[in-house]
């Protein structure tokens, strides 16, 4: 042996996958992993008591809400210290890149789930009209608020992204004539941005899931708007950049294990495909993640005592109301207040990794490249608020659908769901944070040449990501109240 | 930033985005960048260009540029040494935080 072996360092074209770096580099893991649940272990009392999710009465808590929350942003940020010791650039890319092909499921079937999933929405429409009355008897709100957005969308991040088979709307677009106007550049994703709002701004302030007839009327509309669209842009277009149903779900879709390509299906890691840069182009579509994060918070958030009231306590609605503030108003303004909010907190967090980092980097760029990761928090809190609901209602659904137009006076329900299960909830938010924590850390690796650069730049994202786990750890272990003054709002 | 059409896949930014979204650069009037001869990305110190040059374009170096990137990758070992202890002497302090403020408040 002559000197000292120096180990060469991996570089773009050297860089095979070795297996003893991948085991060197899972020992670490697993090391990572062994504090990590140490850390769990010490929260878990709290998170199994806070975790029944929106049912528990705040006494039930058995340690202080701060401690709680606390516990919360402590786990994100130890998970980055944690990350932070991965600096083994071969290992990072192995983990992104592990994954293989598996054989196209084949046209016919897809060709009967396009047919299908257009009977499911005619159905829908049908049933909203001309069904019962009670929401929980009506097969519309049921197959939109259970089957679709509570079921299907889990699908889109837990298994692949199948919207663009199963979207009806494509499906009823495409035989349509076009006039293939070229969509301008300049509005980027601001549209769909603009359209997500407007859907959760709909959704959150018209009793859409209690008036079946309603539900049905926002669907007709949007049916109108979406082949008015493609009409003029073309179909392919429509979906890509405008429509906010597809975007999310192709959003969602990156944090799948699955993908279709057209070569097969192609598996990897979840979560591993959003280190990449093809998502998330430029500022609007920055925009359009830090929405999709936003708008579960806000729908949390106007359900939450503080906001709501509780006990006759009045709450910041009752007081604000009272005080003459007009109810649609206040809850615009807080809706409009709160997204900027949100962009500012993010973009001053991407604004922080260049500084830290000392880069020439835009600020533009490195918020654009970092906000993939905030995907996976973004799944893990949309798995937490519906799971519940989906497995509550799950034999509901099968005995109206049984018979929509005449079905049972009190469709069963799943009587209870063990005590475990709020627990099974918060380990979703969670996972979600730290999934997002190590895509930060493998991007910083993408992005930048030094390693040391690589950890610093992601000081601000990371503060950022752990106040967002104390936020929805918060609003998650609040009891529902009531978002008021929403009756008659709409005079509906 | 622009690249040539014939760009080797692995002379791309990152190998898996060669058709990915480009880096968008904002160099202060007052400095003088490192800029990199194969793709043109400015860099605010030396070493960030040398690990530049080897983990994009390896395959383009000459010997001493190759050495060069191999000694800038080894001396950030040392720093990363550094980040790595107090890294854990952050979590040995919030583990022990929580483990003393759980005995006290729940």
């Amino acid at each position: 042996m002559t000197g000292r072996h120096r180990r060469r360092p991996p570089t773009a074209d050297s860089d095979r996958p070795s297996r003893r770096r991948l085991g060197r580099g899972l020992r670490r893991v697993g090391l990572a992993l062994l504090l990590t649940s140490a850390l769990l272990a010490l929260a878990r009392p709290a998170l199994a008591h806070g975790g029944a999710l929106r049912g528990a009465s705040r006494d039930s808590l058995a340690v202080p809400t701060w401690l709680f929350l606390s516990t919360g942003g402590g786990v994100v940020g130890a998970s980055f210290l944690l990350a932070s010791f991965v600096t083994d650039r071969g290992f990072v890319r192995a983990v992104h890149d592990w994954g293989g092909l598996l054989p196209d499921p084949g046209r016919a079937v897809r060709l009967v789930a396009r047919l299908l999933s257009v009977v499911v929405l005619a159905v829908t429409v049908a049933v909203g009209f001309v069904g019962p009355d009670t929401a929980y008897r009506n097969l519309a709100v049921l197959v939109v608020w259970v089957l679709w957005w509570g079921g299907y969308v889990a699908s889109t991040y837990l298994v692949a992204n199948t919207w663009p088979t199963l979207n009806p709307w494509r499906t009823l677009a495409e035989p349509l004539p076009s006039l293939d106007r070229d969509y301008p550049d300049g509005w980027g994703a601001w549209p769909s941005v603009a359209a997500l709002l407007l859907l959760i701004w709909v959704e959150v302030t018209a009793p859409v899931a209690d008036a079946p007839s309603l539900l049905a009327a926002v669907i007709v509309g949007y049916t109108v708007a979406t082949l008015a669209g493609t009409t003029v842009f073309g179909v392919d277009t429509w979906f890509e950049r405008v429509d906010p149903i597809a975007r999310v779900f192709r959003y969602y879709g990156r944090v799948a294990p699955f993908r279709r390509t057209d070569d097969g299906v192609e598996f990897r890691l979840p979560g591993m495909a959003l280190s990449e840069t093809r998502l998330v182009t430029d500022r609007s579509e920055v925009a359009f993640v830090v929405a999709l994060l936003w708008v579960t918070t806000y729908d949390g958030f106007v359900g939450t005592p503080l906001w709501a009231g509780a006990d006759g306590n009045p709450g910041i609605a009752g007081v604000l109301v009272g005080a003459g503030v007009p109810a649609v108003l206040l809850y615009l303004l807080v809706f409009l207040v709160g997204y900027a909010g949100f962009l500012v907190a993010y973009f001053g967090a991407a604004e922080l990794a260049r500084r830290f980092g000392d880069t020439y980097l835009t600020r533009d760029y490195l918020a654009r490249r970092f906000a993939p990761s905030l995907l996976a928090i973004a799944a893990g809190y949309q798995l937490a608020h519906n799971l519940a609901t989906v497995l509550t209602l799950s034999p509901t659904v099968l005995s109206v659908a049984a018979a929509p137009l005449s079905p049972p006076q009190n469709p069963p329900l799943l009587a209870g769901l063990p005590a475990w299960f709020g627990g099974l909830e918060l380990t979703a938010v969670l996972v979600g944070h730290l999934v997002a924590v190590w895509v930060a850390h493998a991007t910083a690796f993408d992005v930048f040449p030094s390693r040391m650069q690589a950890v610093r730049s992601q000081y601000g994202v990371t503060l950022v990501m752990v106040l967002y786990t104390m936020t929805s750890l918060w609003i998650v272990s609040q009891p529902y109240a009531e978002p008021p003054f929403l009756g008659g709002l709409y005079g509906v | 930033m622009s690249r040539s059409e014939s760009v080797r896949r692995d002379d791309a930014w990152s190998p898996h985005d060669a058709d990915g979204d480009e880096p968008t650069v904002d160099v202060p009037s007052d400095a003088t960048p490192h800029v990199c001869e194969h793709c043109g990305q400015p860099f605010p110190e030396e070493r960030h260009l040398v690990l530049h040059r080897g983990l994009e374009h390896y395959g383009r170096l000459d010997e001493a540029e190759r050495e060069a990137f191999a000694e800038a990758y080894e001396s950030e070992g040392a720093e990363i040494r550094r980040f790595r202890l107090l890294a854990l002497g952050a979590l040995v302090l919030l583990y022990f935080g929580f483990l003393f403020m759980y005995a006290v408040f729940a």
